[in-house]
Parts: structure tokens; sequence; C-alpha cells
């Protein structure tokens, strides 16, 4: 197992680094140049060279990488042409508030969509399958950022029970930070809760016309344990996939919901970066996404493992 | 391809109409169908539906309510949200289109070459793919936007380049699952090339799934749009766009919050739209309806003819006691149709019944319905089901779990597919005791092992912690068997344990049930298609046809000489390890389905031996003698060959019942049971 | 007729199939499983050979090897005049046309998008290029010589019964007029009284065009009537081979006579000595061993194993009323046999 995990983490590093190589060379195609940006419209060729030799823009592409990667294997992720700041600090700043919606968006998604993919799936075909359904097809065609503005209006304007924008840091006040995380969190999360919920029903239904769940009524067991003991287990391999796929949708979703709630983290960070062409902050911004994704992938895997004892004992 | 002349019409018609009626039924499908032409309408004419000037307005007029002039109202720099509302759906449903469309070019066929070549291109492509999907789509669609720079045709472009890899990889399973078809093979076999097999055969098979996933796509492509423009990464400032009206709207939300409703609305109803044609798509396409929750459908009391069965089908001294027993399930268009027709029986104690028949014959739902688990839209009705003098019928759920697993045990065909794979065999026969016993987790630890001992399982302590998967078809079995056994049930409900198993193991498994009968003393009802099986192990056997018990008796008269003419019909086609004499006897044309069983008899249509009155009225089972049933009006006059008569040349008759039986059988196998006195 | 031997029309040499398994991590070296392990087979022009085994033996992997379907990883297989190990990932049209197969799943094998007409029609197309109506008159003849009518060439594969099904397949495969069919358990998906239909369509069919068979079934009786001579595979290798009613009535290999033992006959009184037999044969036989790595796979749980058995796989021993059997009871030096058993084969040994 622990050899697996391992494993497991090794085989991230091509990954990254592939990832890493692409949008940077990506990057080069690019004919945004960040000098002019910088030097503003009016500036002459000179101008606007200068500054591109100060930025050691005009070194080879493959020379720029090298500097990059050697800085990267370090944890130097290089710095922001515009604002100076580092951006390996920038990220570390940003990274939990993102990770926080994430976290909270899946807690939300779980919480809904697991228990009402199995409610549903228990009555199928009768009325409150569809409506449930019904709720989870609806669910899945909003966007999240309108369903974050409703939720605004109607929870931070209407009736002010919560902030409408800004995050507030746990190290400040736990209460705070939670009270901020609800409304992004909520608005994030119905909508991963509505995959969840299909996928859960789904794939329930699909266990249930197993023969080994005749036999565990053949068993004279009680509906009860035959859903929670011999379903339910089967039943989540695929709602793990699922819930994967979920955290990184998650993951780009809270971007919008940063914008949308004010909240200083990756989003804003990389929304700047890529109107203006800030191609370190970009870079780092994928790299740390990537590298949080296969984590979490990891521990599903793990937990597959525990779902799937032919899995483990491979 | 030109279609075979007779039929060509036909098929054409035949099919695209079936699909056309289903559709039809699908109402809710061809509704949003509907909306999404609405939508397509809304985007064409926008220019004509419009109002106002979608770009342009008074600025004075800003964030006015809805009006007669402005029905959606104004948003905050006086621009008409109507019609900038129609100019967007314009502007989603290109962006959709581009999107999808980008998407469906590379990721279709690509995956397609892949898939079907297999090996590097496919697992570089596969790479690949896993790499950018690990991305989140915003934060890749983000990085791309930024080498491109923002707009709305790059947006799209890089939205529609991420859907690939998802339609890549989408599309790649398909065809990889499709490449192992066995209908790959035949028409391989039957000469076809690559091209012809991918393109005239794969394609057409996983066509209907890739439409139902790009009709989806386009769903998720108006969402991203709508999400880039939020951001400023979609449309040019100012120009109309559902998502860059939200953008608005929020930036006046605490003046208006009604300018966040149109937009908001219009993305949902068109994605809902889109998702809801995609999923009718999906039901439109799968060849069977799916459903089905847990399938538990106790056995209603209902009064039957209060007539008993003829001899051959009771007992003296029965266990179980069945009357009437008919199963119903619903078919759409056909109202119920019965599947198992007025069944009445007998199990003696401690005696093994065969309930044997061919597919379809209703033997399986007999078995199933005794205990309550007919599949859920089944409906189950008997004037009795007793179970050593119990009355089972009319028990409510919770009664009749206490009969499963307790009183009665049950054995199914797949023992492994019949084991839970996520827990190990051991916990799988303890839970049978914990429940109904209620012994401690080391008592019933304890007796698990005890029970595999009993049906020979080597090393029973270590293969107790082991998972089915562990287990060969032979053992999985004897495992369910001893999970069967566990509460000592009176009765065993075996339903065709042995037919997914080598025919040496079968042997095995068949010893084993006849050896826990002498020692334990409880009945067995067996379920097989196999006469040879009955042959082996049943005292006594009724023989189903299409829904109907239609012969009854002690298992050597029944086989030697069967009372039914489709009795003699199974006996005489079933190859038997006899020399070949010319053709094997056949009976022609197949079971009918329930919803054609004729009033009569079922089986005149095959029957060598019917006559006009067969077909008229209900043939009820009659005595045949005093130990026998038959469902025949003419088993009074017909002399029908079993088994003894085989016309095998070279071949003497094998001794007929009451004799010993030695010598005079045929050399069988082996020099050593000639020799045997 | 030639007058000259014209050789068999199947002949397979010392034919081995390897899988590679598909490795389940990536770090985990590829695993393999000898699927066919040497073996020979010879079917002469107009015969039928049973090739029986129990799942797992190999017998439709030999089947898909002819059929190239499957690369074989050592050996030779000659069918109809090619060799069809010199192929490579392209098949000669002209080998589909000589050789052709029915396989066990009658729905599975037939395209679900297409109707039976179009199915039986394709290689038509692709061999002789017919078309239009030609081709229809030629679909019609075919369904009508499978026993269905042309009405049937209209429906798609699922609204037709398994029977039904198995016949359009035999018409597709008859269509080429091929000189071999290999037939993959063609029966054992379907009911006893439809299986019988479908046996003696196949008998027909031989009789009439003098089609050669490869007949590959778990069923012995099955394969007893359909088949001149039988080969009995266990565990990837020949064990048996010869006459059909030899074999079934006097095997030879102790794992030919187990599986006689346990094929059960509706006949009571008969099925009664099998039972005996069988259990005589379980009782002899030896608590379950590990299957040895090399030598004999049946020594296992063979009732007369000897060390030698373990450690090498026979050679073959002719049988005095025709075949072959591979058992170290009858050959080889030094190599001692139980006396009771196989009296009849006392002089096979030598």
């Amino acid at each position: 197992m622990l050899r697996m995990v391992v494993l497991r983490l090794l085989a991230m590093i091509p990954l990254v680094f592939l990832v890493a190589t692409g949008v940077f060379f990506l990057g080069q195609l690019s004919d945004v140049d960040p000098a002019e940006n910088i030097v503003g419209p009016n500036a002459t060729e000179e101008q606007v060279a200068a500054v591109r030799a100060e930025l050691g823009l005009d070194r080879p592409a493959l020379e720029q990488y090298a500097d990059w990667l050697s800085g990267a294997v370090r944890g130097d992720l290089g710095e922001s042409l515009y604002t100076k700041a580092d951006v390996t600090t920038s990220l570390t700043q940003a990274l939990p508030i993102t990770l926080s919606l994430t976290f909270g968006g899946l807690l939300v998604g779980l919480a809904l969509g697991v228990p009402s993919g199995i409610w549903s799936a228990l009555r199928a075909g009768r009325a409150g399958d569809r409506a449930v359904s019904l709720l989870a097809t609806v669910g899945q065609a909003v966007p999240g950022f309108w369903l974050g503005l409703l939720l605004i209006i109607a929870f931070a304007i209407r009736l002010p029970w919560f902030p409408a924008v800004g995050y507030v840091p746990p190290g400040e006040s736990l209460t705070g930070w939670l009270h901020c995380l609800v409304l992004p969190s909520v608005s994030l999360g119905l909508i991963a809760a509505a995959a969840i919920s299909r996928q859960t029903r789904s794939s329930m239904i699909g266990v249930l016309q197993q023969e080994y769940v005749r036999t565990a009524l053949s068993k004279g067991l009680s509906k009860r344990r035959v859903v929670v003991k011999h379903a339910l287990k089967n039943a989540a391999v695929p709602v793990v996939t699922v819930v994967s796929f979920q955290v990184t949708t998650l993951l780009g979703g809270s971007i919008v919901i940063e914008r949308l709630f004010a909240m200083p983290g990756l989003g804003a960070l990389a929304i700047n970066a890529v109107v203006r062409r800030d191609p370190d902050v970009i870079q780092g911004i994928v790299v740390l996404t990537v590298i949080v994704i296969v984590l979490v992938n990891v521990l599903l895997d793990l937990s597959y493992a525990w779902l799937n004892p032919k899995v483990r004992s491979l | 391809m030109s279609e075979v002349k007779v039929p060509a019409a036909a098929v054409s018609g035949r099919s695209g109409s079936r699909l056309l009626s289903r559709l039809v039924q699908q109402r809710a499908t061809l509704f949003w169908a509907a909306v999404v032409l609405l939508v397509v309408l809304a985007a064409l004419l926008s220019p004509l539906l419009s109002p106002h000037d979608p770009l342009k307005g008074n600025i004075r007029e800003g964030l006015l309510g809805p009006s007669a002039d402005h029905w959606l109202g104004t948003d905050k720099l006086g621009r008409d949200v109507l019609s900038r509302l129609l100019y967007g759906a314009r502007v989603a449903l290109l962006a959709g289109l581009e999107a999808v469309g980008i998407a469906a070019l590379i990721g279709i066929p690509l995956g397609l070459l892949v898939g079907y070549l297999g090996g590097w291109p496919d697992r570089i492509a596969m790479r690949i793919v896993e790499g950018v999907m690990s991305v989140p789509f915003l934060v890749l669609a983000i990085a791309l936007i930024s080498v491109l720079g923002p707009g709305l045709t790059k947006s799209m472009a890089v939205v529609g380049v991420v859907y690939a890899m998802t339609l890549l990889r989408l599309t790649r399973g398909q065809a990889l699952a499709a490449r192992e078809e066995l209908y790959v093979d035949g028409v391989r076999v039957a000469g076809a090339g690559d091209r012809r097999i991918l393109f005239r055969h794969i394609l057409p098979n996983i066509t209907p799934p890739l439409i139902v996933q790009v009709t989806l796509m386009i769903a998720g492509a108006i969402i991203a749009e709508a999400t880039l423009s939020f951001l400023g990464l979609g449309v040019q400032a100012g120009q109309a766009s559902w998502g860059s009206m939200l953008s608005d709207a929020q930036a006046s939300i605490r003046e208006s919050f009604f300018l966040a409703l149109p937009p908001g609305l219009a993305i949902l109803l068109t994605v809902l739209a889109f998702n809801q044609v995609g999923d009718g798509l999906r039901d439109l396409f799968a060849r069977e309806a799916k459903g089905g929750s847990l399938g538990v459908n106790p056995v209603h009391h209902e009064s039957g003819s209060g007539q008993p069965p003829p001899p051959g089908l009771v007992a003296a001294d029965p266990l179980l006691r069945v009357r009437d027993l008919t199963v119903s399930f619903p078919q759409p268009g056909a109202g119920r149709v019965t599947v198992v027709q007025g069944v009445s029986l007998d199990v003696a104690k401690g005696e093994i019944l065969g309930l044997v028949g061919e597919s379809g014959s209703g033997k399986s739902v007999t078995a199933m319905s005794l205990l309550g688990l007919v599949p859920d839209p089944g409906r189950v009705a008997a004037s009795a089901v007793e179970l050593d003098g119990r009355e089972l019928t009319g028990l409510s759920f919770e009664e009749l779990r206490k009969v499963r697993g307790g009183a009665i045990g049950v054995v199914f065909q797949e023992p492994i597919a019949s084991l839970n794979p996520a827990y190990t065999v051991g916990d799988q026969v303890a839970e049978v005791l914990r429940e109904h016993e209620g012994l401690s987790r080391a008592q019933a630890r304890a007796r698990v092992v005890e029970l595999f001992e009993q049906v020979h399982i080597p090393e029973p302590d270590k293969r107790i912690r082991d998972y089915p998967h562990q287990f060969s078809g032979g053992m999985a079995q004897r495992v369910m068997i001893a999970m069967a056994l566990a509460c000592r049930p009176r009765l065993l409900v075996a339903d065709e344990p042995t037919t997914a198993l080598d025919v040496t193991v079968q042997g095995q498994v068949l010893d084993l049930l006849l050896e826990l009968r002498a020692e334990t003393g409880m009945s067995i009802l067996l379920i097989t298609h196999d006469l040879g099986v009955v042959a082996d192990v049943a005292d006594r056997v009724a023989v189903m046809y299409a829904g109907q018990i239609v012969e009854g008796g002690p298992t050597e008269d029944v086989f030697r000489r069967p009372a039914h003419p489709y009795t003699e019909g199974l006996l005489a086609s079933l190859p038997r390890n006899v020399r070949r004499a010319g053709r094997l006897p056949s009976i022609p044309g197949v079971v009918p389905p329930p919803s054609a069983w004729p009033v009569g008899c079922h089986f005149a249509d095959r029957c060598p031996y019917a006559r006009p009155q067969c077909l008229e009225t209900p043939v009820e089972l009659s005595a045949r003698g005093d130990d026998r049933a038959t469902r025949c009006v003419r088993a009074g006059e017909l002399t029908l060959a079993g088994v003894g008569d085989v016309p095998a040349a070279g071949e003497p008759l094998p001794p007929a019942a009451g004799r010993p039986v030695v010598k005079a059988d045929p050399p069988l196998i082996s020099t050593r049971i000639e020799k045997r006195p | 007729m030639k007058t000259t031997d014209p050789g068999p029309l199947l002949r397979v040499r010392n034919l081995t199939v390897t899988f590679t398994e598909r490795r389940s991590t990536p770090w985990r070296r590829p695993g393999a499983v000898t699927a066919v392990n040497d073996i020979d087979l010879d079917i002469e022009p107009g015969g039928t050979l049973g090739l029986v085994g129990e799942s797992g033996s190999g017998k439709s992997t030999t089947a898909r090897a002819v059929l190239r379907l499957v690369r074989p990883s050592g050996g030779s297989i000659e069918a109809a005049g090619f060799e069809v190990g010199s192929f490579g990932r392209r098949v000669p049209i002209a080998y589909r046309r000589a050789v052709q197969a029915v396989f066990q799943d009658p729905l599975g094998s037939l395209d679900p998008t297409k109707v039976i007409g179009d199915i039986v029609a394709e290689p038509l197309g692709i061999h002789f290029g017919l078309r239009g109506r030609e081709r229809d008159k030629r679909v019609a003849e075919l369904l009508d010589q499978v026993g269905l009518a042309s009405h049937h060439g209209g429906r798609y594969p699922y609204e037709l019964s398994g029977g039904q099904r198995q016949r359009v397949n035999i018409a597709r495969a008859l269509a080429v007029e091929p000189k071999l069919i290999i037939l993959d358990e063609p029966v054992s998906a379907l009911d006893v009284s439809v299986q019988s239909q479908v046996v003696n369509l196949l008998e027909d069919v031989q009789e009439r065009t003098g089609v050669a068979y490869l007949f590959v079934a778990h069923d012995l009786a099955v394969v007893r009537h359909a088949s001149d001579r039988i080969a009995v595979m266990y565990r990837s290798r020949i064990v048996e081979e010869g006459p059909a009613d030899r074999i079934c009535e006097r095997p030879a290999h102790p794992y030919t006579e187990a599986l006689l033992a346990a094929v059960p006959d509706p006949d009571p009184a008969r099925q009664r000595l099998q039972r005996e037999r069988r259990r005589e044969l379980r009782a002899a036989a030896p608590a379950a061993g590990p299957r040895p790595a090399t030598g004999c796979p049946f020594a296992a749980r063979c009732p007369h194993r000897m060390p030698v058995c373990a450690e090498t796989f026979p050679g073959w021993t002719p049988v005095p009323d025709g075949g072959r059997v591979a058992c170290h009871l009858f050959g080889g030096e030094g190599t001692a046999r139980p006396s009771d058993t196989h009296p009849d084969y006392q002089e096979t040994s030598r």
C-alpha cells in the first residue's frame, strides 16, 4: 500500500514536468509582449527593447526555460513581471483560500449528493426519484457564478446573514472564516452535488440489480442492511471516480467564485496574470493545481483499494 | 450498401418509424427539443425580434424595471435587456457550436483511430489526454487564452480543444470496447478489412453514445462561454453575451437584482434543454429500459380453484406446498403479461424435486417468487404457499425475511457473481448466522469454519479470509452452499446450481448436495434445464413449458415413459453419449413468448401429435396412474418414447426399471465398469 | 476426386499461443500465460474434428489461432493451402473465403445495427462483388438453406430467437462457400430442443457442401454426435485424440475418463452408473496437489499419478482402435502402470 502511494507520487513528477513544459512553450508562441504592456502604448522601440532585456525576455526560449526550471526544482517559481512579487510567496498565500473553497464545495457536494442519490435509486421511477432527478438535472444546468450571484442577492443583500464579499483567514477568526465560506461553498457545492447525486443514483441502480444483492436478500437481511452494507460499497467505486472529476472541476470553478466573492485566491491571481500575460505566475498556478489534483487523486486511489479488494491484492 | 431486396423498404421503414414512435412516447424529450428549437430561432431571428439596439442605450434610462417599451427593463447603461438577451442567444449558440465542432472534429476521429489501433499510438495519445485533463478546465482555458489573447472565437477554440480530449477519451473507450465485441470478429472472419470494420461496423455502434455526449457538450460549452465572458475573457466588453450581462448585473447588484435574472434563467433554460435532449436520446438509444429498485415482492394471497393438483405433483407429507402460483409482469402496450400460470406442486420432506424446463419456461421465476425475490414490477399471487404448515402468502417483507436464509436457503447459478466482491466470504457466510441466530462474531466465525468443512472447502480457517475473486467457480459454489446451509434450512432452493460450472466440477457439486441431503434431511427444490442433472439427483420431476407445469411424477418413470409430448421431445433431442444414429431428433420451432401463449395447449404448435381440439380450451393437468400428472388432452391415447427407447445403432437397450443395472448396459465409459459384477 | 491424397485440409503442428497478461500496474512485469501448448491437429477435407475441453483448456484459443484472430507464438498452421503463420497484420481475403467461423454467442457475433439481410450479404459483396438483385437472390437462397424465411432478412438480430440467430451466423459463414468452418461452441448457448436443430442443420450442410468442421465444445455428448474424430484438451495440451466412438467408449487418458464420467445422462439407470464411476474416480484421485509447472497438467488430479508425471509431459502412444494418447501410463520406459486399470491397453505400452 505504502509502495503504491510512493510510486504514484513518483509517477506524478513526469506529469508535472510535462504540463509545465507544455505551458511554457505554448507561452512562447504568444504574440502578446509583456514588455509592451509594461512600458505602455506610447513607448518607443528602444524603450521596449530595454525593458525586454532588463526582464531577460530577449534571451533564447530554451535558456529562459532552463532558468525557470532550475529555480522551480528549488521551489523558486520566479516572480511577477509586473508587481515583482515572488510567485512562490503569492501562491502560498492564495492557495489556502482556493483550497478552502474547493473542499467546502466538495463537502456540500458529498453531503447533498450521496444521500439524495441513494434515496433516489431506491425509489427509481417513482415520484420522489423523479423530483430528485429533476433537481439534479437543473443543478447541472446552473452556472455556478449565477447561483453565487443569486445567493448573494438572497442571503447577503436581502437577508444580510453572510458577507457578500471578502475573505477572513482562519488564523484571524475561525468563525469569520467559516462564515465567509458558506455562500461560495454552497454555490460551488450545489453543482457538484447534482453530478454526484446523478452518479450515485445510476451506479446504485446498477448495483441493486447485481446477483450478490439478490443473494443478500435471499439471506434474509433487512433492506437497510442490504443497501448500506452490500450495495453501497460496490456502488461507491464509480462515485469516487466522479468525485475525483469534481475536485478538478471545483478547483477550476473556484476561480470564478473567488472573483464573484472578491477573494484573493488563485483565481484572482490567474485572471490578472492572463490579462497582462505574466508568464511565471501562470506557470506557477498551473503547476500548483496539477500537483494538488494529483495528490487528491492519490488519496482517491487509496479509497479504491479499500472499496475493491481486487485492487488491493495486486 | 444497398439492402436486400425484399426487406429493403421494410427495414428503413421499420427501424426509423420504431425510433420515431418511441420518441413520441418521450413527451418530455420532445418538449425540451422544442425549447432548443426556440432558442435557435431566437438566435437566428434576433435582429428581427429585438425591439432595440443591443449595444446602444440611453444612460439616463439606466436600470429601468420592466415596462411596455423595455419588457425586461434596461441595464446600467440604459441598454434594452431583452434585445441583449436575444443577441446573447446568438453568441451562446455560436460559441457552443464552435467549441463542440472543434472537439468533434479532433476528438472523434482520433479517438476512433487510437482505440482501434491500440498499441503505442494509443499510449501516447492517452498520456497527452491524461496530462491535459489533469489541469482543471478553467485553469487550462485561462492558460491557453493567455497565449492566444482573449476574444470569443479564440476562447471557444480553446474550449473546443479541451473538450476534444474528453471526446477522444470517450470515443477511444467505446472503440476499444467495440473492438472486443464478438461481432467484430464475425465481420473480420467474413473478410472485412480494417477500414470497413471501423466505419461500417464500429462507428454505427458507438454513434449513439457519441451523439448523447456531443449534445451534453453543447450545454457545457454554453456555460463555458458564459463563464469566460463573465470573467472578461470571452466577448469584447460591451458586447451582448449572457455571461457579460451577468457581469454587468453583478456590478449593479445593489441597485437592481432583477438584472441578474434574465440572463441566468436564459442560460439555465438553454443548458437544461440540451441536457434533457441528451438524456432523452440516451434513453431512446438504450435497447432495454433500465430500472428496478430493490426487487422484493411478497406473495399475495388470492383464492384459487381450490382443486388439488393431480398426483405426481402432490406429496403425502409435504414440506413445501404451493397452490395456484401466478407471476405476472407489466408490459408496455400489453397490460400485464403472465409468465407463470397456476403452478401447484409439493416438495416432500427430504425429497429432491427437479423443476426442469428451457429458458422462458418460468422455472426460475417460480422459485424466486416463493422467496419474494421476483424483481420489482412483478406481481406474485398464490392461493397457498405453505412451508412446513406455515402459510407464507400475505406475509410482509419483514416476516418473510425471517424465512429467507432461515428455513429456506438459496443457491444461485453464478456463484462468483452471487457473492459480494467487496467482502470476504467468511464475513458473508457469518452474516447469515449473526442475522438469524444472533451469534457473536467469534461464534459465527467458528460455525463458518465448520460449514466450510462440511462442504469440503480445503483449509477452511484460511479461506474464510479470502475474497470471492480468489475462488474458482466450483469452490465459490461450495461457499454459496455453505451460506445457504448456515441456519440449517428445511428447504434448499437451488437455481441452476451447476450450470455455470465445468462438467467435472458439476458432478462434485451434485454429490455434495446429495450428501448434505442425507446428512440434514432437508428437501431440495432443484431448478435446472439439464435433464441429466435431474436424472442424477432428483427423486421427482416437474417439467415446465411456457409458464405451466406440463408433467410431473417420479423421475425414473417420467424419463422412461413420458406422458407429455414435450417431455418426449426434450428427452429425445438431448445429445447423449451414445453411438450416433443419423440425425438427432429435435423439436421444431421455438418457445413462444409469454405474450403469445395460446388459450389452449402452449405446446400445440410444436407438437407432432397436435389435433385441433388441443387449441380450443385451456388444457388442465390430469392424473395418469396413481403417481403421474400430465397436461395433454391426448394423454390417454398416446404412447410416448422415453430414455430407454433410444434407437441407437449397435447399442442394446438399457435395462428396464426394476432389473438390476449391471452387465447388460452398453460399454459405458471404461472397462472397469464392465467388469463390475 | 483426385486419386492422390490431397493431404489434410487443416494441419496444425506444435501450435503454441502465449498471452501476456495485461499489466495491472505500470511497474509490474507482465506475466505470460500459455493458453495453447504445443498441439497438433489434422482435419481431412469434409471431415469433422471435435475439440473438447473445459473452460480455460485453450480450445477456443486454438480456434481463434486458426482464424488468425490471435497470433500464435510458435508452431505452424496450414489451412486450405495457406500458411497462417506467414500472415502479417492483414489476412489474405482468399483465406477468409476458405475458412469461416460460427461463434458461441449467436447474438454477440452479429452487428446489432445491421439487419439480417445485410449481415448475410456483406461477405457476398466483399468476396464476389455481388451487387443488387443478384446479391439479394443469393441472400434469399442462403437464408432458405439454413431454414429461415426471406422476411427474416429485414429483422434485426435482437428480434430473432437464439436458434434463428445461430442460423444467420451459419448462413453468413456459408455465403463464401468455405472449405472449413470453425465452430466455436456453436450450440452451447442454445436450449436443448434448439441445440439439436442446429446440430442437424450443420450436418445437412456438411452433407450437401462437403465442408469440413472444427467443432469446439465443452459438451462431449454434443461433440460425439457431430464429429468423426475427437481431440481432448486439458489446460493448454491435447491429451488424447482418436475416432469419436473409440474416445467416448474406450477412453485411454485418465482425464478423458473423468470427463466421460461427468457427462450426465437423462437415463436414470445409466446415470446411476455414471455417478458411481465419477465418485470412484474422485476417491482414487489424490488430494488436489499444486499444478506442476512442467509435466502433465492433469497430474494434480490424476488417480494414477506417478513421480514422472510432474516432470515431463508424456509423448504420444498409439491406441489400438485408433488415435493416440499422451500419458505416462502407456508410453516410455521404466514407467509403471497400475495393473488393474486399462487392461485393454496392456499391449500398447509394450
